[in-house]
């Protein structure tokens, strides 16, 4: 029982333990695909090189762990049967699967993504596995991190141009601090940006670089703007409705309805939308009518002082001395009549 | 003749109903916003059907309480201007003086408590203390309520004034009406364990003498009142 049970475990082993006899297939294959003229021309009159380039190959993260037949696990014949394919997407539809064998996570996480969304609607053009990672070139994706956002922006050529103007995107060469597109959306569980619940987390989203005090002090920011955000009125009620899921919720500013999502600005460059000389039209997107004293009713991130919002700090300042005062004349007052009553009697 | 007399009438008993029933509605779901961050807060958010919901009643109570506010101030300005009222609820020298006295019965440097007419200080503090704090709520609440319409004339700050007010004042008539209004309606010795004259109107002649002896002596004067 136990010897079986051991037979069972070996052969379900992962390619990637069986490293040594795998890679040596790669040769024997290569023994046709190493010629640079092996093409095959599908239905739809495109043609697809056969050649496998081996030193790009090896230079894979996969290079030297796996073979050729672990992820073309049906070309067993030479020469191989005939494949049903009309198209080059066919074929890629049809294999991209094959990854979820070894990487059964990510590929899980891929069915909630909007990408899967779009498969499963018939777009063929949605993106697989290997449209983000690649085939025989499989390489660690965040190196450098900027290469992640590139990635995207194979597809998403509009939104990145406008990003890679944006406070953020400007960095994204530069430094490994600043957020690239997968450190919002995620990489393979990617939500719709329409996605309700998705939306309603986008405080939780900023604030996790935002809220870091190592990382903000570094740029001389503050780390207050999210519990100054919750104090106020839109991040009161962004708080609650992020516990609301599945409720139907007005419409509250979140971080990104003021400074923007993909555009998002230095709050003192010209084009910033919080930008005072800009901040009516911000405000007046949602509160329309808004004049030109309207958006002093929102304290930019400060906390009431004397310096900012004198009359705020003033009115706190009044209550904070004058519920105590009240309070403990009143018990007084009422402690002094009890113990006059029970003396009477 | 019985052996009660007639404190309030019909219109200042429903009056009191209407205003303890909104300010029951206008705690319960105010006081959660200012505290929203806490987790009782956020299971009764949540229990009411979100924040949007709870808005939407404390909007409403907050319209209907100043309705009826409205109504009482109109009320008592009609009487004042007709002649009608006998203004008892007006604060004077004598309120201070009772004050000082009370303090000092309470303390034991006198053996005799202060005599009140129809209201005592404690009655008129708390009575203008609630006038006093709905002019504040409700004209703070309705900044609130319209921010746009209001920032067309004062400045934005007006707005995040208004909200530490506006919570602060809730607070304030919260904690008195729990400590103050439960202790001298229910809680009192004298009273406990529960003043009814409010609901039904009538308070009875030895309360009289013992909490309001000048009035009962005023009406006395005018009117035939037998005692038993």
């Amino acid at each position: 029982m136990l010897s079986t049970l051991l037979l069972l475990l070996t052969l379900s082993a992962p390619p990637g333990q069986a490293a040594a006899g795998k890679t040596a297939d790669v040769e024997t294959c290569l023994a046709c695909h190493g010629d640079r003229s092996m093409a095959v021309t599908l239905a739809s009159g495109e043609t697809r090189s056969l050649y496998v380039d081996l030193a790009t190959y090896r230079a894979s993260v996969h290079g030297t762990k796996i073979g050729c037949a672990d992820c073309h696990q049906d070309m067993t014949a030479v020469p191989h049967e005939a494949r049903p394919f009309k198209t080059l997407r066919e074929f890629t539809v049809a294999y991209y699967e094959g990854c979820k064998r070894c990487h059964f996570d990510n590929y899980t996480k891929t069915l909630d993504s909007v990408h899967y969304q779009a498969l499963a609607r018939g777009d063929r053009t949605a993106p697989l596995c290997v449209d983000c990672h690649g085939a025989h070139d499989v390489k660690s994706p965040q190196k450098p991190k900027s290469q992640i956002s590139r990635t995207c922006a194979k597809c998403h050529e509009g939104v990145f141009a406008v990003y890679n103007k944006s406070v953020h995107g400007r960095f994204l060469e530069k430094s490994d601090d600043v957020p690239g597109c997968t450190d919002c959306h995620r990489s393979h569980d990617i939500a719709g940006p329409r996605d309700a619940n998705w939306q309603r987390r986008t405080p939780e989203l900023c604030r996790s670089c935002h809220e870091n005090k190592r990382l903000m002090d570094k740029y001389g920011l503050s780390t207050a703007v999210a519990q100054t955000y919750v104090a106020d009125f839109h991040g009161m009620t962004a708080s609650l409705h992020e516990a609301d899921s599945g409720r139907e919720v007005s419409v509250v500013a979140l971080c990104t309805d003021c400074h923007g999502v993909h555009d998002i600005a230095k709050v003192n460059e010209p084009g910033s939308r919080v930008l005072r000389a800009n901040l009516v039209k911000t405000c007046a997107r949602c509160h329309p009518g808004a004049t030109e004293n309207f958006p002093g009713a929102w304290m930019s991130h400060y906390e009431p002082s004397w310096k900012k919002a004198p009359l705020v700090y003033g009115v706190q300042l009044f209550y904070s001395l004058l519920i105590p005062f009240m309070i403990s004349g009143l018990v007084l007052q009422m402690l002094l009549h009890f113990w006059r009553v029970v003396v009477n009697r | 003749m019985s052996t009660y007399l007639t404190r309030f009438t019909l219109r200042q008993r429903v009056e009191h109903v209407l205003v303890m029933s909104l300010f029951i509605v206008l705690s319960t779901t105010g006081l959660p916003q200012k505290y929203f961050d806490t987790a009782w807060a956020r299971w009764f958010i949540n229990a009411l059907g979100g924040i949007d919901h709870i808005r939407w009643f404390h909007r409403a109570a907050g319209l209907s309480f100043a309705t009826l506010t409205l109504w009482h101030v109109m009320f008592a300005i009609g009487s004042v201007a007709a002649g009608r009222s006998p203004l008892s609820i007006v604060p004077n020298r004598k309120d201070f003086d009772d004050a000082i006295q009370m303090m000092r019965y309470y303390l034991g440097r006198i053996d005799q408590p202060a005599r009140f007419d129809r209201f005592d200080y404690r009655q008129k503090f708390e009575y203008w203390g609630l006038v006093l704090g709905a002019v504040v709520v409700i004209s703070t609440g309705l900044i609130l309520y319209f921010p746009i319409l209001f920032t067309r004339v004062f400045p934005g700050e007006l707005i995040p004034a208004a909200k530490v007010a506006h919570s602060n004042e809730g607070l304030m008539a919260f904690l008195v009406v729990i400590l103050w209004h439960i202790y001298n309606a229910h809680l009192n010795p004298d009273v406990f364990p529960f003043d009814k004259t409010i609901f039904t109107g009538k308070i009875s002649l030895e309360r009289m003498h013992h909490e309001h002896p000048l009035e009962l002596e005023r009406l006395k004067q005018v009117q035939d009142i037998e005692e038993p």
